[in-house]
C-alpha cells in the first residue's frame, strides 16, 4: 500500500485516517496521553509495513479440521536497532507486533567541540549481521544520527539491503543525504515534510518528539 | 430453546438448490430477480385473546407464551392502553362510578399503532397504566423490538376491526358470566387495591351488561372458542400446535429467503465496491497461517489475532469520513491551515456474540474509549433459523457515523444479516454499517450484499470461496471464538 516518490522509500498510504493521526500528533495543544497514544498508533503502522517487506517461505500447515492449509512463514530472524532516546519510543510499537524481539541501542550526541555527532554507546545483539534491522528514530531531519547509526550497523556485517529505517516523519534533504550515503537502506515512513527551518527543525514537524513523548 | 454452536447446515449447504430455483428452463439466470431480506419481526404471528373479564384470558395466553417457550414471544396485555383519566374522571374512578368496561374507555387508536407498528418490524413502546391511580404511569414505557409472536391480551381485543385485521389467530375465551365474577372479585380485591362492595357495584352497573352488549357479539370473529381454564386442556393444545405448525411454516419460508439470497447475478463478488479484503501482504499471509495452524498454541493464537484483528481494524478506519478541517500550530509555531480532523469518537462497534468480542482487545488498542454493544443472534438447534436473543446497543447510537458490526467468522452470514437489520430497525443508516470479520464464506458475502442491495461495506481478513470450500472445510466450523477464549 505505498506510494513510492523515492527508490526504497516507503511511504504509508495517505488515507484520511493516517492524516488525521498526524494533524493530532503534530498539534502543539495536543496533551503527552494523546501524543503517545496516537503516535504509537502511527508507529505501529509502520512497524507492519515494514514486516509487509520482509521475505517468505511456503509453509503448509494443518488446520483444526486436518485439512492442509497452504501458506507462509517468515524466513530470517529481525532485530530492532533504536536511536536512543527518541528512538526507544518506538520500541513499544515494534514488540507489539514481534514479542520478546531482540533490541539493540545506539546513543549519538553532538560532540560539543566539534558540534558533530559523536558515537557515545552502541549495545547490539551478537548475531545482528545476521538478522533484518528495523533501526528506529522518529525523526529524519538532516539525517546526521542516521547515517552514523547506520554505519555502526554495516560495519557490523549488516547488509544495507536488510536494513529498514523506520521514522515518523522525514525531510527531503534528509532522505537524499542518507540515501546519498546509503543508497539501498530501505525508508518506511508517514510523511514527508517541506524542509527545515534555519535550526534545522523539520517544517511543519511536530516539535521535539523525544520530549512530547517522555517529558512535556 | 438450546442454540447451536454449529451453524445450521441447512442454510450452508443448500446454495445448489437455490440455483436450481433460480435458473429458467433453459438454464439461464434470469436477471430481474429481486433481493430483499425480511426478518421474522418484519412479520411477526399474532395471536389476540379476547373474552369477558374473568374469564381467564390471561391464563390462556400465558399458558400459550410458555408452551411456545421462545424468547422472542412477547405478551401485551390491551389494559396497557386504557385512557388516561382527567381529574374529574379520576374522581368518578376513585368513586367506582367510571365505565371501564365500556369500549370506549380503551385508547384502540393507540393499541392498533402499536401493534401494526410492531407488524412492520419497528421498535415500539407502549404505555404502562396502573390500576391505582387510574393513569398512565409517567415516564414508564415498555419497548418491544424483534418479536416474532406477539399475543394480545384483553376484553376487548377482538372488538376493534382494525385489530383484527392484524391477527393472524384470534381466540375467544369464554366463561359462565357467574364464574367471572368471582374470579374477578378476588382478582380486584387482592391485586387491585379495591374493595367488594365498589367491585360488585361495578359489576352490575357496568362489566356485565358491557359483556353483553359489546362482548358476546365479538364472539363470532374468533377463530377459536376457549372454554374457562379448569376443563380447557386440550382445547389450548390443540391451539398450541396449531400455533407451532404455523410457526414452522413461517421459520421455513423464512430460511428458504436466507438461501435464495445467497444465489445472484454476481458473477465475481471479490470485485464489488463494497468489499474490502485484506491485501495478501507476506505479513497478512503468515499471519492467517499461524491462525489456520491447529499446532499454534492459545497464546500466540490470542496474540495473532489481535495483530490482524488490528490490521483489519486500521483498513476500517483508513475510510474514515473527514467532516471538518482545522487550523493547528505545531510546536515550532509552524501553521497548518486546512489540516483533516478526523473524529474516533464517532465510530462505535456492535459485537456479535459469540465470537464479535475477539475484536475488543484490538479495538481498544486502536480507539481506547470506544462505545461498544452486544447482539446474540443463534441459530434454533431444531430447524436452523436465527433468531435474534439479545441485543444491548449504546444509545443514541444513530448519532455514529460508523457502526462497526464485528464476528470473528462468517459461515453462513445469517445472523449478520439479522444483526444489520436490527440496526437499521434503529434507524442506523445503511451506509454507516460496517461489517467487520476475520474469515468468511464468498457465500456468507454474497448475501449480505444481495440483502441490503451493495451498500453495506464488508472487511474481510480472508475470503473463502464456495470452489474452496471443501478443500477449505474448516471455513465452515467455529474455532476462532473457541480458540481465542479457550472454550
Amino acid at each position: 500500500m505505498s506510494t513510492e516518490p523515492y527508490k526504497n522509500v516507503h511511504l504509508l498510504n495517505q488515507s484520511n485516517q493516517l492524516v488525521g493521526l498526524y494533524t493530532i500528533i503534530r498539534d502543539k495543544n495536543t496533551a503527552r496521553p494523546d501524543f503517545i497514544f496516537y503516535s504509537d498508533r502511527i508507529i505501529r503502522l509502520l512497524v507492519e509495513e515494514g514486516l509487509n517487506h520482509l521475505p517468505v517461505e511456503p509453509l503448509t500447515v494443518r488446520t483444526h479440521t486436518d485439512k492442509p492449509f497452504d501458506g507462509v512463514s517468515f524466513i530470517g530472524k529481525i532485530c530492532g536497532v533504536s536511536i536512543v532516546r527518541a528512538g526507544e519510543s518506538m520500541e513499544e510499537g515494534l514488540r507489539d507486533c514481534c514479542r520478546s524481539v531482540r533490541i539493540g541501542k545506539i546513543l549519538i550526541q553532538r560532540d560539543e567541540e566539534t558540534a558533530k555527532p559523536k558515537l557515545f554507546f552502541e549495545k547490539l545483539p551478537e548475531d545482528i549481521a545476521q538478522r533484518y534491522v528495523f533501526l528506529l528514530d522518529p525523526m529524519l531531519a538532516t539525517g546526521g544520527s542516521a547515517i552514523m547509526a547506520t554505519d555502526v550497523l554495516i560495519k557490523r556485517g549488516v547488509k544495507p539491503e536488510r536494513i529498514y529505517f523506520l521514522n515518523l516523519i522525514c525531510s527531503k534533504e534528509g532522505i537524499d543525504k542518507y540515501h546519498a550515503a546509503f543508497p539501498d537502506v530501505k525508508i518506511v515512513t508517514g510523511a514527508i515534510d517541506q524542509g527545515l527551518d534555519e535550526n534545522r527543525y523539520l517544517i511543519p514537524g511536530l516539535g521535539d518528539f523525544g520530549d512530547r513523548y517522555y517529558c512535556l | 430453546m438450546t442454540a447451536s454452536n454449529t451453524p445450521s447446515p441447512t442454510i450452508l449447504e443448500s446454495t445448489n438448490v437455490a440455483k436450481v430455483h433460480h435458473s429458467d428452463a433453459n438454464g439461464h439466470h434470469s436477471k430481474s430477480k429481486r433481493f430483499q431480506y425480511l426478518p421474522p419481526w418484519t412479520t411477526p404471528y399474532v395471536i389476540g385473546v379476547g373474552g369477558p373479564s374473568g374469564s381467564g384470558k390471561t391464563s390462556v395466553a400465558a399458558k400459550i407464551v410458555s408452551s411456545l417457550n421462545v424468547p422472542w414471544t412477547v405478551l401485551i396485555s390491551l389494559d396497557n392502553f386504557y385512557k388516561p383519566l382527567n381529574a374529574e374522571q379520576r374522581r368518578t374512578a376513585f368513586e367506582n362510578n367510571y365505565d371501564f368496561d365500556h369500549p370506549t374507555a380503551l385508547d384502540l387508536d393507540l393499541a392498533y399503532e402499536a401493534i401494526s407498528s410492531l407488524k412492520e418490524g419497528k421498535k415500539t413502546t407502549i404505555p404502562v397504566y396502573s390500576f391505582v391511580e387510574h393513569n398512565r404511569i409517567p415516564n414508564k414505557n415498555i419497548t418491544i423490538y424483534g418479536a416474532s409472536i406477539i399475543v394480545l391480551e384483553g376484553i376487548y381485543t377482538l372488538y376493534d376491526k382494525r385489530l383484527l385485521d392484524l391477527m393472524d389467530l384470534k381466540i375467544y375465551v369464554d366463561a359462565d358470566l357467574d364464574v367471572c365474577l368471582a374470579r374477578r372479585l378476588s382478582r380486584d380485591i387482592v391485586y387491585r387495591g379495591r374493595d367488594l362492595e365498589g367491585c360488585l357495584e361495578q359489576w352490575e352497573r357496568f362489566v356485565k351488561p358491557n359483556a353483553e352488549r359489546y362482548l358476546r357479539p365479538k364472539m363470532k370473529e374468533a377463530d377459536a372458542i376457549v372454554p374457562s381454564l379448569t376443563d380447557n386442556g386440550v382445547a389450548v393444545e390443540l391451539i398450541i400446535n396449531h400455533i407451532k405448525s404455523r410457526l414452522q411454516q413461517k421459520s421455513e419460508e423464512h430460511l428458504k429467503e436466507l438461501i435464495e439470497l445467497g444465489h445472484s447475478d454476481l458473477v465475481n463478488v471479490s470485485e464489488h465496491p463494497s468489499l474490502h479484503e485484506l491485501v495478501p501482504t507476506n505479513q497478512v499471509n503468515a499471519i492467517i497461517t499461524m491462525l489456520l495452524n491447529k499446532m499454534t498454541s492459545r497464546y500466540d493464537f490470542v496474540f495473532y489475532f489481535d495483530r490482524i484483528a488490528t490490521i483489519l481494524l486500521t483498513q476500517v478506519l483508513s475510510d474514515i469520513p473527514v467532516y471538518e478541517k482545522c487550523t493547528i500550530e505545531t510546536p515550532e509555531g509552524t501553521t497548518i491551515p486546512d489540516a483533516l480532523k478526523c473524529d474516533f469518537n464517532q465510530i462505535t462497534a456492535i459485537n456479535l456474540i459469540e465470537s464479535g468480542d475477539c475484536f475488543m482487545h484490538s479495538l481498544k488498542k486502536t480507539i481506547p474509549n470506544i462505545v461498544t454493544g452486544k447482539l446474540l443472534v443463534q441459530s434454533d438447534s431444531r430447524t436452523g433459523e436465527p433468531q435474534l436473543h439479545f441485543k444491548l446497543l449504546p444509545p443514541d447510537i444513530t448519532n455514529y457515523k460508523m457502526v462497526l458490526l464485528t464476528e470473528a467468522q462468517m459461515i453462513s452470514g445469517a445472523s449478520m444479516i439479522m444483526s444489520t437489520q436490527v440496526l437499521l430497525d434503529h434507524g442506523v443508516e445503511l451506509e454507516n454499517i460496517k461489517v467487520v470479520v476475520f474469515l468468511a464464506t464468498e457465500i456468507s458475502i454474497r448475501r449480505i450484499l444481495n440483502a441490503f442491495d451493495g451498500k453495506v461495506d464488508i472487511y474481510v481478513g480472508k475470503i473463502v470461496t464456495k470452489n474452496e470450500l471443501n478443500r477449505c472445510d474448516w471455513a465452515k466450523a467455529r474455532f476462532v471464538g473457541a480458540k481465542y477464549f479457550g472454550w
